[in-house]
């Protein structure tokens, strides 16, 4: 499996890390109120931090390019069959003035 | 009480003895080579600062802040590509000055600036061979085509974060090839180039400065 580093270019994925699902958003609370939380707080925590999918399929994925550029990459990727279907540069990635945008890609 | 004089000296200090390796041949296929006397600065542009920082590099250096990955050369300065909105600045080494001087006050607030000057060895390699040799260590495509002089990487070789940049070429018409490793990964990543290199003949020529050809 090789892996469309949108700054580096195609490199082979000894050089990435695999962090997981890209899916799980944090819930937007802090987590000294878990405890005395709103009923149903303390479980949207614990799908959080624990519950994840078992995908046989697409999936969105974070990987992280250590051995290269040191980006990370939001990319999404055939579990079953490895075909990735896009790869871009996760939000706030380098200098890029929004967290939600995307830096500087190779022309 | 007596002044200490720190001399730097480099990890590979024992490992670049000028020799020949490998088999015996006419003409080596590689020829191998450490760099020494430089300043390195990683410039690290802080958020929303990427035109700021490449103007203030471009008036600091004379040379283009490299945006993808380039190594491009200024007067006395190389600046090549390192990640998103970052690069090297590598230029000779001024005794008794230090890398960041007359460099914080152009750059602040817009970039973060990092001296790596003891923290890297530079490792040249050419020759007939370099190619085929760096193809067993590196996964990358070196061909001429797509890896032309002035291009740039940050890769692995043996498992180590190196960054790699092709040089203009030897007199022979080879191509040459800067390898930037960690001070402490540098002897092993010296040796498995050395022994990647046997089959062709290897010449170790004497370490020599950045401005400087390697000769035997």
């Amino acid at each position: 499996m090789r892996i469309a580093c949108p700054f580096c270019g195609e490199r082979e994925n000894g050089e990435f890390t695999y962090l997981g699902d890209a899916k799980p958003q944090r819930p937007a609370m802090v987590a000294l109120e878990v405890a005395g939380g709103a009923a149903g707080e303390a479980e949207a925590f614990y799908d959080y931090v624990y519950l994840r999918d078992n995908v046989a399929g697409e999936m969105d994925e974070y990987w992280y390019h250590g051995g290269g550029c040191r980006s990370w990459l939001r990319l999404t990727r055939n579990t079953a069959t490895h075909e990735i279907t896009s790869v871009e540069a996760a939000p706030g990635t380098g200098a890029s003035s929004s967290p939600a945008s995307t830096a500087g890609t190779i022309s | 009480m007596a002044d200490f004089t720190w001399t730097a000296t480099s990890p590979l200090q024992h490992a670049t003895r000028p020799r020949r390796h490998g088999a015996a041949v006419q003409q080596s296929g590689i020829v191998l080579s450490e760099v020494l006397d430089f300043s390195l600065v990683l410039i690290l542009a802080r958020r929303g600062q990427w035109s700021a920082t490449a103007k203030a590099a471009k008036e600091f250096f004379g040379a283009e802040a490299p945006a993808k990955p380039l190594a491009v050369r200024g007067k006395t300065t190389t600046l090549f590509w390192s990640g998103a909105d970052q690069f090297y600045a590598l230029f000779p080494r001024v005794p008794a000055a230090q890398p960041l001087d007359g460099m914080r006050e152009p750059f602040a607030a817009k970039a973060s600036l990092s001296d790596q000057s003891d923290g890297r060895c530079l490792i040249q390699i050419s020759g007939p061979k370099v190619r085929a040799m760096l193809a067993k260590l590196s996964s990358l495509d070196l061909d001429g085509s797509v890896f032309p002089v002035g291009a740039a990487a940050a890769t692995s070789i043996d498992h180590s974060g190196v960054n790699l940049w092709r040089d203009t070429d030897a007199a022979d018409g080879s191509p040459v090839y800067n390898v930037l490793v960690f001070t402490s990964f540098a002897d092993s990543i010296w040796h498995t180039i050395l022994d990647s290199s046997a089959e062709y003949g290897v010449e170790v020529v004497r370490p020599h400065a950045l401005d400087e050809k390697p000769s035997s």
